[in-house]
């Protein structure tokens, strides 16, 4: 018997993306003053979207690559403070919601298992 | 819009309003400079915002219908629900975007120093027309509308939260 629903695997693969992502944010927020740093980002939906749809369980990590279309500062550097911050405050956001939405999925199979024992 | 489509447009006019206020900030540091790359003083800089098309609900459908979610395969479910525009500056929809920083034309200040050593054959130096007062003003709304907006932000992040409260 299985416990993991096909929801829960898709949400455990987003709350992955998820902290993926704030690693990211967290790695161009501190080199928000070093010269000739370049953003790193990676699209979350494809990502998300390729990961659900290769199914197995080997699934490789999103590659992070420059982040295009970003004003640089003269010193090479384009990290914005504002573009971070709210990444940050989005993937926590996300991050919140997969929690939730996993303890829901789980909560229905623990009730399940009291039934049982009523 | 998606769940953070909001903030996204919250996102937006932050970036803008910095923006402003970096020029603001070289406007007032290069009052005095009478040397420029270009030759003669310093011209005075203004940015150009423009609203981002929020686009009509037809438009808006044929993109979700044609878009992310259509050509991955999920019917649209990471199509815009979950997911954030992380590769980049892109539009966002009904946000703000800076068009570009364009130079005022208005004629230099000429001021009297011959002992200058830009000072023309008349003994006048062209200095560039800018007035601290009208740079603090224009800095101080730039202050009050970033201000403003980071505090949409922070009433966006609890409305997506109490939505996710209805899930306990």
């Amino acid at each position: 018997m299985q416990v993991a629903t096909p929801l829960s695997d898709a949400l455990g693969r987003y709350l992955d993306l998820t902290s993926e992502q704030m690693k990211l944010t967290a790695s161009n927020m501190a080199n928000v003053d070093t010269p000739g740093f370049k953003t790193q980002g990676f699209d979350f939906e494809q990502e998300f979207a390729r990961q659900l749809q290769s199914g197995a369980d080997a699934v490789d990590l999103a590659q992070a690559q420059e982040v295009d279309g970003l004003v640089a500062r003269p010193d090479g550097n384009n990290v914005s403070m504002d573009r971070e911050g709210m990444q940050l405050a989005k993937s926590q956001l996300q991050f919140r919601m997969g929690v939730e939405l996993l303890k829901h999925e789980f909560s229905s199979v623990m009730s399940a298992i009291h039934a049982e024992a009523k | 819009m998606n769940l953070f489509g909001v903030m996204d447009v919250s996102a937006s006019a932050l970036q803008a309003e910095r923006v402003r206020a970096e020029v603001v900030a070289s406007n007032m540091a290069n009052a005095e400079t009478t040397r420029t790359a270009d030759g003669g003083p310093y011209q005075r800089h203004h940015v150009v915002f423009e609203a981002e098309d929020g686009g009509s609900f037809q438009q808006t459908m044929a993109n979700q219908l044609g878009g992310v979610g259509a050509s991955s395969g999920l019917n649209g479910f990471s199509g815009g629900l979950l997911g954030s525009g992380v590769t980049a500056a892109q539009a966002v929809p009904g946000g703000v975007a800076v068009t570009g920083v364009i130079s005022d034309a208005s004629a230099p200040l000429r001021r009297y120093d011959p002992q200058h050593p830009d000072a023309g054959p008349d003994g006048f130096v062209d200095y560039p027309d800018i007035n601290p007062l009208t740079e603090m003003v224009d800095l101080m709304g730039a202050t009050r509308s970033y201000g403003m907006n980071a505090s949409a932000v922070q009433a966006e992040k609890n409305m997506v939260g109490s939505s996710l409260d209805l899930l306990k």
